[in-house]
Parts: C-alpha cells; structure tokens; sequence
C-alpha cells in the first residue's frame, strides 16, 4: 500500500465522487420519476401510446449504457444536438434508467389485487383519486426493494460517464492509476468508495421498507 | 484463446484451477521449456494493433512473431484492455506487454523496456478543411484532446504553458478524442505520429495533420517485460533478435510496410 | 456522416464475439439462479449466522464494482497461488455477482406478500411444506418476474466487463472494429442491435412466463 499516493490524489478522488453521487442522485431521481410517468400512461393511455411506450422500454432496456451515451454525445452533434459532458451524462442517465424503473413500477401496479380497486370504484372514488390512494401506496410497497435494488446498480453506471470524459470517481481513479501505476490502491479506492455508497442506500432501502410495511404487520388476519 | 479451447478450460473448470509453479530463476528457461510466450497486447490501436475482422494483425504482430522465430517459441497473442495489462503482467498472468508502452522515467523505474519498435513523438491533428491552424503553435488557446495518463499527454501540457495556455481535454482512449474532435467540440487532438498517420490515411475526408506534426521532446514506444532478475535474460534475447532484424532489414520491411516510411531507432531502451 | 456501408459491415465480427456474450452470461445467469435462491433461503433462515453470511455476500457483492470484482478473482488470486482461466473466472465471477442482485429480488417479493396468507395456510392445518410450495413460491415467483427480468438483461449487458480478462465478446469487437475503421458511431449501433436482440428474447420469454403463470 502506498498512502502518500493516496494522500496525493484525495481531493481529486474525492471531486469525483461528489460528481459520482451527484450523478447517481439525478439519475434515479429524474428516472423514477420519468420511469412513473410511462408506467402510468401504460396503464390507463390509448394503444397506440401504451405500444409506442413498450417499444421504448424495449429498446432503452435492451441496448448497452454506453452506447446510449456515446451515440447522445458523438452521434447527437450530427443531428443539431450539442451537450456538455456533465448535462448529456446525466440526460443519458435519466433515460437509461427510466424503462427499468416503469417495469418495476408495473409489477408493483400488478401486486394490487382488482378487488381493491374495484371496492373503491364502487363507493364512488374517482380515478384519480384511485390511482393517488389506493395504486400507489399499495404498489410502492411491493416494489420498494426492487426500486432500491435498481437504484444501487445506478450506481454503477455512472462509471461509464468517464467515457465522455465527465470527471467523476472512476476517471480520476484512471487518471491516478495512469499517472502512478498504483494499481491496487485505485482498485480498493473503487472498492470502498462504492461499497459505502450502496451501504447507505440499501440501509436507507430497508429502513423505508419497514416504515411503509408496518401497516401489513399491525392488522394480522387481513389480506 | 479459440471458443473450443475456452469450452474446453471450462468443461474442465475445476481440473485447470492450478496452483502456480514458485518463481523459477530464469523466465527465459521457462519460455523455451514451455515452447511459448504468453503477451498481452490492447488489439485496438492501429497500426500497431488491430482486429481485421477477428485476426489479429498489426506492425506489433508481424515485428514479435520474428522476434519469436528467433527465441526459438510460438508467440501466443491475447487482447487484454490497456487499464488490466501491467496490472496483469505484475502478477505473472504474461511473460510481456507487447502494446507499443511509451518509454518515460516513471516507467522505467518500475518496469524493464525492449529496445524501442517504434517514433512515439507527439503529434497532432485537425478536422480536414481547418485552415485556421497549419503549425503546431497555432493551437494556442484551443481545445486540445489526448488520452489521458499518457506521455503525449505530458508533453502537450508542457508545450501548452510555453504558448501561453492551451485547454487540455483528458479522454479514457485517443479513439473517443477522434469521435469528439469529428463532432467539433475538439480543434486538435494530440498523439503519436504512428496513429495518427494512419488515422488520417483512413479517413482523410474527417481528419488532417498539422505541418510540421510534430512537436516536442523525442520518444519513443516499446514492450515492457517484468523489472526483475529472472527477466534478464529474456530482456537481453529480444535485444539480440531486434539487432539482428534491424541488421538484415526486416524491421526496414515491417515498418515500412505499416508506417510507410522507416525511422532508424536506438538498440536499447533509451534511459534504461 | 453515418456510413450504412460500415454500419453492415460490422455484423460479421460482432455476430462471432456474440458466442462469448451469449456463453459468459447464459453460464453466469444460470449459476445467479442457483446461488440467489440458496443465499435468499440463508436470508429468510432461522439461523442467526445464516442470515449474517447472506447479509455480507449481498452487501459485498452489491457494493463493490463488478469490475474490481473480476480483477480480484483473475488478477489478485494469482498472488496467493490461485490460478482460475479466464473463461472460469469470468463465469464465475458474473454468477455470484448476479446471485445477490437475484436474492435481494426474491425477498422481496417474500417479503410482500400478506402476511395473512401465512397465517390462515397455518390456521388451516398447513404445514411448513406446503405452505411454501403452494402458497409462497408460486406467488412470489410470479410477483418477481418484471424484476427479474430486468436484473437478466442487465447481467447480459455487464457481461461486457469479462473483456478485462482477454474474453473477445460483442463490446469488446465493436470497440476494436471501432479502432480500425474509425467508425465508432456506426459499429456501437450495430452492436446495439445485437444486444437488443439478445434481450428481446429474454424479455418476450419473461412476459411468457408472467402470463403462463398468472394467478
């Protein structure tokens, strides 16, 4: 181990990762939201939509991350569109994983049973108001650790922004193992670095899961 | 590796988890006793490494095959990523990098070079039709791309301060430059005279070079072996084999056959 | 501009490496199978220990990048005097990566069915057996197969990383297709196509599945 190397490169290292979880944060955050968005104009669009919508996740879904951000940022110049390194990584993001987030909310949206809403309907509540009370709350639950499980490989994506030169964890991780051979050094510096970062995710994971399962547990005998 | 022969490893899987030999004394005695030399090389640096729809070929190729002729072993190619080769060849997983590896003074210190295969002077290159630059100075205040971590890359930050500032763009390999510079977000990318000539000889309507193209202190490219004892030998039989190929013109040949001109070069590591 | 010449031509040595894609991950995905149930069965066990070791496999192998995962299996190994192949160490290590990815998806669809359900199988007179042959599995199976599904494609698409151990798969060829025609554009697309391919299936055998085995 060579700790004055380390010592060298810290303040870059640590540059990086802010941009690591800066990345991660508005991946999953924009993504869900954009992954929500889909799965719900699945449910409840026209057929036209919900098949323009299928063929979206199904090629988003099926295609490599890095060739999505190399054709966003080598291929979209050709057709008039120019981004930055920072903007078009975290663009690529968002869209990467919004088809991952939309299958997993389905399943979730599948995991209510009809009757729920069906009781709902009956006593006059209206769609939206179904869909805000009854499919959300009751989906979420089911699909809370597979939200959490996506957004921890999230985080391993983002290393493939290096490739378009956005200046987070892994790039420096290159640069300090170019510049210094320390080889085993940058690959513990990845090791910990990410093995804390998805700690804190999956705890944070699992404390929300008990919070909104509660209720399952406090009303035995229903379901 | 052929896919059979990968079935094969796997079918056995348990049976070829061996345990490795303790460090023998000499890697040359090794390599004969074998009857062949494990390398790595990054196939995707052309001229010197490439895939041509699934063969490997190249001027590295064609220069270590004859180095191996004269060894007296069958050489066994692998494409190993840039970031996994010294890594790699630290542990022993190959006998020698045979990616063309910038001689510098960091290296040296930690590794054993060959004598040099080829002119690694840094160079430049432009977007064909941009006329606003000709000479390398004309990169002054421009955007400038280079593989990152490398010795080209030193030197064009070095050159960058002595014309007063040049923003210098660090990219993972020189092929996602070449990709930026296309789409206009570089004016210039730096590297090696080699590459870059045949670069532009590939896609002369996308890319040009600068005149002159090169720029600052000579270098050059080599293989890299271990930095201990028991690759002494091996060091001192390459060195051998290369004398003797500069000597009867087979190097003339190869170099001339990938880089269209021949450089005459040092017989040892320059530094070493 | 975008060469359709190039693009085409690329298919030819992307198709070949597609063996190696095909190979590591159709390997790695079955042996994730195997281990995610068994360390999803060690999660849910009794026994403190068990779940303490399933707890750490998930939480290391999740946590730690599977790059420097297949670089600890093929290149540190070797230092204290284990020596796997290439195409073993690549199996492997994409299998137990993926085995904890899997597991986690299992519990969690345990995890949410009602617990009601247990309770009236018990009340009934059910045992332990049954209870989980015919009530448990069959649901949470089904519950997990969008996830898994997802998880599937995505080990498709890391077997990408075996490249580092000299494994010539679909990513690897495109990027040294790439440096020889110096049409990177065009042959990532092309690679694209394949993966894409390589999905469709898994994903179309997924929605079989679900509908196959809708409760």
């Amino acid at each position: 181990m060579d700790w004055d190397v380390l010592r060298q490169y810290a303040p870059i290292l640590l540059r990086g990762f802010g941009i690591t979880i800066l990345a991660w944060a508005f991946g999953t955050v924009f993504g869900m939201a954009l992954g929500l968005v889909i799965s719900l104009a699945q449910r409840y669009g026209a057929r036209p939509v919900r098949w323009v919508l299928q063929a979206y996740i199904e090629v988003v879904r099926g295609t490599p991350f890095l060739v999505q951000l190399f054709v966003l940022y080598y291929g979209g110049p050709l057709v008039g569109l120019r981004l930055d390194a920072l903007p078009a990584g975290l663009v690529g993001l968002t869209i990467y994983g919004s088809p991952y987030f939309a299958e997993i909310f389905r399943s979730g949206f599948d995991a209510v049973p009809p009757g729920q809403a069906e009781a709902a309907r009956a006593i006059g509540m209206a769609e939206p108001a179904i869909v805000r009370r009854i499919l959300l709350p009751l989906g979420l639950v089911s699909a809370l650790p597979a939200l959490v499980n996506f957004s921890i490989i999230l985080t391993k994506e983002t290393v493939i922004l290096s490739v378009i030169t956005v200046p987070e964890l892994m790039y420096q991780v290159q640069r300090m193992s170019t510049e210094t051979f320390r080889y085993l050094e940058a690959n513990l510096v990845l090791a910990l670095f990410f093995w804390g970062l998805v700690e804190l995710i999956s705890r944070g994971g699992r404390r929300l899961e008990t919070r909104i399962t509660r209720h399952l547990l406090e009303r035995p005998g229903h379901g | 590796m052929t896919f059979k022969t990968t079935l094969g490893s796997l079918l056995l899987g348990a049976a070829t988890i061996g345990f490795t030999m303790p460090a023998a004394a000499d890697q040359l005695e090794d390599i004969k006793a074998a009857g062949k030399i494990v390398t790595a090389t990054d196939m995707h640096y052309a001229p010197f490494d490439m895939l041509n729809n699934g063969t490997y070929e190249g001027m590295t190729k064609d220069l270590f095959d004859e180095v191996a002729k004269e060894i007296g072993v069958e050489p066994v190619y692998q494409d190993i990523p840039w970031t996994a080769e010294l890594p790699g060849l630290e542990v022993g997983k190959f006998d020698i990098v045979i990616a063309p590896v910038t001689i510098t003074p960091e290296r040296l210190e930690r590794y054993s070079f060959t004598p040099p295969i080829a002119d690694a002077t840094v160079a430049l290159v432009k977007a064909a039709g941009n006329d606003e630059m000709t000479a390398p100075e004309d990169i002054a205040g421009k955007t400038v791309g280079v593989q990152q971590g490398t010795a080209q890359f030193r030197q064009l930050q070095a050159y960058g301060e002595t014309l007063g500032g040049v923003d210098v763009k660090e990219y993972g390999t020189t092929d996602e430059a070449y990709a930026d510079l296309a789409t206009g977000r570089l004016d210039a990318v730096a590297g090696s005279l080699p590459n870059l000539t045949y670069l532009v000889k590939n896609r002369p309507e996308t890319f040009a070079k600068f005149e002159p193209a090169q720029f600052g202190e000579p270098t050059y490219f080599a293989w890299v072996l271990r930095r201990e004892e028991e690759s002494e030998t091996l060091l001192a039989a390459i060195e051998d084999a290369m004398a003797k190929m500069t000597e009867d013109g087979r190097v003339e040949a190869i170099q001339t056959k990938w880089l269209g001109s021949y450089t005459e070069l040092p017989a040892t590591a320059p530094g070493q | 501009m975008f060469s359709i010449q190039a693009f085409l031509d690329s298919f030819g040595p992307l198709l070949w490496a597609a063996r190696y894609t095909l190979l590591v991950s159709g390997l790695g995905i079955a042996l994730g199978l195997v281990l995610g149930a068994l360390v999803c069965a060690a999660a849910l066990s009794r026994w403190r220990a068990a779940r303490f070791v399933a707890a750490l496999w998930v939480s290391f192998l999740r946590g730690v990048p599977l790059l420097v995962q297949l670089l600890l299996m093929y290149y540190l190994l070797p230092v204290i005097g284990i020596n796997v192949p290439a195409i073993v160490a690549a199996v492997v290590t994409v299998g137990i990566c993926a085995s904890a990815y899997i597991s986690e998806i299992w519990r969690g669809a345990i995890g949410a069915l009602p617990p009601g359900q247990s309770e009236a199988a018990v009340a009934v007179g059910m045992n332990n057996r049954d209870l989980w042959t015919r009530i448990i599995l069959p649901q949470a199976v089904v519950m997990s197969l969008p996830a898994l599904v997802n998880e599937l494609i995505l080990l498709v698409k890391a077997s990408s990383l075996v490249s580092l151990v000299g494994i010539m798969e679909v990513t690897r060829a495109s990027q040294a297709q790439a440096a020889t025609t110096f049409r990177p554009l065009e042959v990532y697309i092309a690679a694209a196509c394949i993966y894409l391919l390589i999905n469709l299936c898994l994903a179309g055998l997924g929605r079989y599945l679900e509908h196959r085995m809708a409760v």
